[in-house]
């Protein structure tokens, strides 16, 4: 997906698509490596946690073994575009092995939560909506991330944003609306929220 | 992109829920890894020629990789293990 952002100065933040970011990534750009991780990073430890449950020490080898393959066999990715069902499929494979490192008897259909592919269409689908709000005047994405995905108080939001903790839930509703409009036409996601 | 159904805010905010940051200091190791891979392996080319360091990464790789600046994770392990193998 290739995307602009508005960040608190009003301008436009190009957001490379994730074929972009590949491509840089291969001719070894770091900067690339980090912007990759940075997108997918929510979406893995999601698959390990939410997908599989796996318990933080084991979640957190699984994740840093997802990212090590992601970065070994990129050259191996035959369509660029299609990297969000490959890291899916990557992670799902890491935690099948390391759940089934102690019950080696087991097949990978045995050791896979029930209902992990109504779990892995819900993430895939909050990642879209992730690109969505990538779109949004970076007020809203802030507002939005440490409201919801954070779980912040508006307390705590209100302290790290400079903002009067009255004004959040009005400025949430605001954010949610201008996010659904660019879910529906991304062309309006553009246009600043104030208060 | 995985198109969903925007009439629901309710529903947005469910998705955006959906996706907590990874807990503090993974993304950032995640990041670290291809700059850990080239120490891994200036520090496997340096064994070659240095059989006092190769020593000590045979008696413990784990510490002497920490000693050397590289987080030794499990799969860090693995592959400095097969790689000092066939030193």
């Amino acid at each position: 997906m290739l995307s602009t952002a508005i960040d608190r100065q009003g301008h436009g933040v190009h957001q490379p698509s994730d074929e972009e970011l590949i491509a840089r990534c291969r001719d070894g750009d770091a900067a690339a490596w980090n912007q990759l991780v940075e997108r997918f990073s929510r979406y893995v430890f999601a698959i390990c946690v939410q997908g599989f449950r796996l318990p933080p020490s084991d979640a957190e080898d699984a994740y840093q073994d997802v990212f090590a393959k992601v970065y070994e066999q990129l050259h191996r990715l035959r369509d660029d575009g299609a990297i969000r069902p490959w890291i899916a499929q990557l992670t799902r494979r890491t935690c099948i092995d390391r759940l089934r490192a102690g019950v080696r008897e087991q097949t990978a259909e045995e050791v896979e939560p029930a209902g992990f592919d109504d779990v892995l269409t819900t993430l895939d689908e909050a990642l879209a909506v992730r690109d969505a709000l990538a779109t949004l005047p970076e007020s809203c994405q802030e507002v939005l991330d440490r409201f919801f995905a954070r779980d912040e108080s508006y307390r705590t939001i209100g302290e790290a944003l400079d903002i009067p903790p009255g004004t959040i839930a009005s400025r949430i509703s605001r954010c949610l609306e201008k996010l659904k409009s660019a879910m529906e036409d991304p062309t309006d996601a553009q246009r600043p929220v104030s208060g | 992109m995985i198109r969903v159904s925007a009439h629901d805010i309710g529903l947005l905010a469910r998705r955006l829920a959906a996706l907590p940051p990874a807990p503090e200091g993974w993304l950032e190791a995640a990041q670290e890894l291809p700059q850990i891979k080239r120490n891994l392996d200036d520090l496997l080319t340096q064994a070659v020629t240095d059989a006092g360091l190769r020593d000590r990464l045979v008696a413990n790789l784990e510490s002497a990789l920490a000693e050397s600046g590289i987080r030794p994770t499990p799969r860090l392990l693995d592959e400095a293990r097969a790689r000092l193998a066939s030193l």
